[in-house]
């Protein structure tokens, strides 16, 4: 492109924003737009015989058939990961996130509304069937895989 | 002022400009940002994953750019001396439009986003965003500065600042930058937990940092240590056409060429402050050498004034308006008013046959006609005048006429220089008399 040459630069610009926009348009749009179940790059429950990590059997029952139970410590990009769940007769009646990220700011923001969703989730699928929260990706797939864990153990 | 030099060198093969390569570099840095966010992002779910997606390829390209931006103008000779001073600026001014336009995309589309996620008022996470999240505040200054620069360079406001005004705004870019880097790392996606990315990221900010402090710092310091250049003398060639000779040592180290140009600062008299592009308007000599300026008002037309003895700081050499660009053994140089300077000085060293067509309003307002006299006589080279008619008519400079006094034209090299708007019509016409593209040569301070 010759300097000499006729152009404004406002034609230039509005050409560089309008490629700028299609090409991100289209990089999303290639993206998936569900969130796979296994798909995600969350790594395996790393030493899972690590402390605390396995909370299995350490669910404490009482006479009225209410028994506690604590799932897995999964390492989210983020952060670890764990619940434990309270079963009375059978029935998931309480999840707490024991563990979960908190290394700055935005990671409370999003578990401050992604938390109470899936533990909202949680109780009415009653299993870890649930849905992945939209932002808080890596927290829900380390909810799920915790909350199975914690599943797991309580029925074997 | 005529001196004989050594006889012309014969015509080498034109040296092939690094533009290209540079471009494609600069845009496969852009790809690979992209890739960034591509291979760390799994899936984009409902409207504020595409939101905070689409702002986070906004910031990732932002934050490249401003890498791209500040190396552009670190004045490296690669850049300055092979692909032209003039037009790596015009790199640096798109780049710096295009980074304009993608930090309020960056913002909008992060903090809607979020607030989508959180299912909070857009307020509320703009708070929470800037006052909360780490190295924000500090983003968010670097933020307002950035639009400061870009508001002062826009056109309309370029044209109602000082020069002086413009600049010293513009230099506050650096610390803008160095301001809204650290977030990038803290709260970006691709970098957080990313090592490698971590790394290519600082590796990116600090070669440009290591370019400014050598090619910008360190470089002129030495040069002006080591040559210690100082006014000699300063002689009227014209009206308001002033030369000015600065005396130094070793100049011929520098290995200036005809057709370049340094930024010069002339210490004290209250000049020191600015710094401004005049071309050599005679090859170098190793003591001295020669620029010349029109009086258009501040800084030119305090260049007159010049006492012996001012001491002086040059930046330089820069520009690639040289006889590299040649690419036949003919060449035309056309110069407009106070363009004859770098044409003054490759009139006199480029090789093969040239030409000189040289546009000035009268016979009085050509400057410096006898040297080029001498230089004719000498190299049997042709000068032709373009004058006003006795009536103030214009001469007829089409490619017609131009055609019929410059034989074979189109097999020439044009090396033009002169107001923005002269050179701009001769553009048009030597491309309707024929000659290609890459043929022109041109270079202009102005954006």
């Amino acid at each position: 492109m010759h300097a000499l040459r006729k152009n404004s630069p406002l034609r230039r610009i509005v050409l560089a924003s309008a490629a700028t926009v299609s090409g991100m348009v289209l990089l999303l749009s290639l993206k998936p737009h569900s969130t796979p179940e296994t798909a995600l790059a969350v790594p395996a429950p790393s030493s899972s015989s690590g402390a605390g990590t396995s909370g299995g059997s350490s669910g404490g029952s009482s006479a009225s058939g209410t028994r506690t139970v604590t799932g897995d410590t999964i390492q989210t990009r983020w952060g670890p990961v764990q619940v434990r769940i309270t079963l009375k007769g059978g029935r998931l009646t309480e999840v707490t996130a024991v563990q979960y990220p908190t290394d700055n700011p935005r990671d409370q923001e999003i578990n401050s509304f992604a938390l109470p969703r899936l533990r909202s989730e949680a109780l009415q699928a009653q299993s870890a069937n649930i849905d992945t929260v939209s932002g808080a990706t890596y927290t829900s797939d380390g909810y799920r895989q915790s909350l199975q864990s914690a599943l797991d153990s309580a029925g074997g | 002022m005529t001196t004989v030099y050594a006889p012309p060198r014969r015509s080498a093969p034109a040296r092939h400009s690094p533009a290209g390569a540079v471009l494609a570099l600069l845009w496969a840095g852009a790809a690979g940002v992209v890739a960034l966010w591509w291979a760390d992002t799994g899936s984009v779910v409902g409207a504020a994953g595409r939101l905070t997606g689409a702002g986070r390829i906004a910031g990732l390209l932002c934050g490249y750019a401003c890498a791209v931006l500040v190396g552009l103008m670190a004045r490296v000779p690669l850049l300055e001396r092979r692909i032209g001073s003039d037009r790596v600026a015009r790199w640096h001014a798109m780049a710096g439009r295009y980074t304009i336009c993608l930090l309020p995309a960056h913002i909008v589309l992060i903090l809607l986003g979020y607030a989508a996620q959180d299912r909070a008022s857009v307020w509320h996470e703009t708070v929470t965003v800037v006052l909360d999240y780490p190295d924000m505040l500090k983003a968010t200054f670097g933020t307002v500065v950035l639009f400061a620069v870009g508001i002062t360079s826009a056109r309309a406001a370029r044209r109602r600042l000082s020069y002086e005004f413009w600049y010293y705004v513009h230099l506050l870019t650096y610390g803008a930058v160095f301001l809204a880097f650290f977030h990038q790392l803290t709260l970006g996606n691709e970098f957080n937990g990313h090592p490698v990315a971590t790394a290519a990221w600082y590796a990116l900010y600090l070669g440009v940092a290591a370019l400014v402090l050598w090619f910008r710092v360190l470089t002129p310091v030495r040069l002006n240590l080591r040559h210690r250049l100082r006014v000699e003398s300063v002689h009227q060639e014209a009206p308001d056409v002033y030369s000015v000779v600065v005396r130094g040592r070793r100049l011929h180290e520098l290995d200036a060429r005809a057709g370049q140009f340094f930024r010069w600062r002339f210490l004290g008299q209250g000049m020191g402050w600015t710094s401004t592009p005049y071309s050599l308007s005679a090859p170098p000599r190793p003591e001295q050498m020669r620029i010349t300026v029109k009086a258009l008002g501040g800084h030119s037309a305090a260049v007159s004034l010049l006492r012996p003895g001012t001491r002086v700081w040059a930046e330089g050499p820069y520009g690639s308006l040289t006889a590299d660009r040649q690419s036949s053994p003919k060449s035309l140089l056309i110069a407009g008013g106070v363009g004859i300077t770098p044409m003054r000085a490759l009139f006199e060293t480029l090789p093969g046959e040239v030409t000189l067509l040289y546009r000035a309003r009268t016979a009085a307002d050509l400057a410096l006609g006898a040297e080029l006299e001498a230089i004719a006589n000498w190299r049997r080279a042709k000068v032709l005048y373009a004058l006003n008619g006795p009536d103030g008519r214009r001469p007829d400079l089409t490619a017609r006429t131009l055609r019929a006094t410059v034989p074979d034209l189109a097999g020439h090299d044009v090396y033009l220089c002169g107001p923005h708007g002269f050179a701009r019509e001769m553009y048009d016409q030597l491309r309707a008399a024929g000659v290609p593209d890459r043929r022109i040569h041109h270079e202009s301070f102005e954006l």
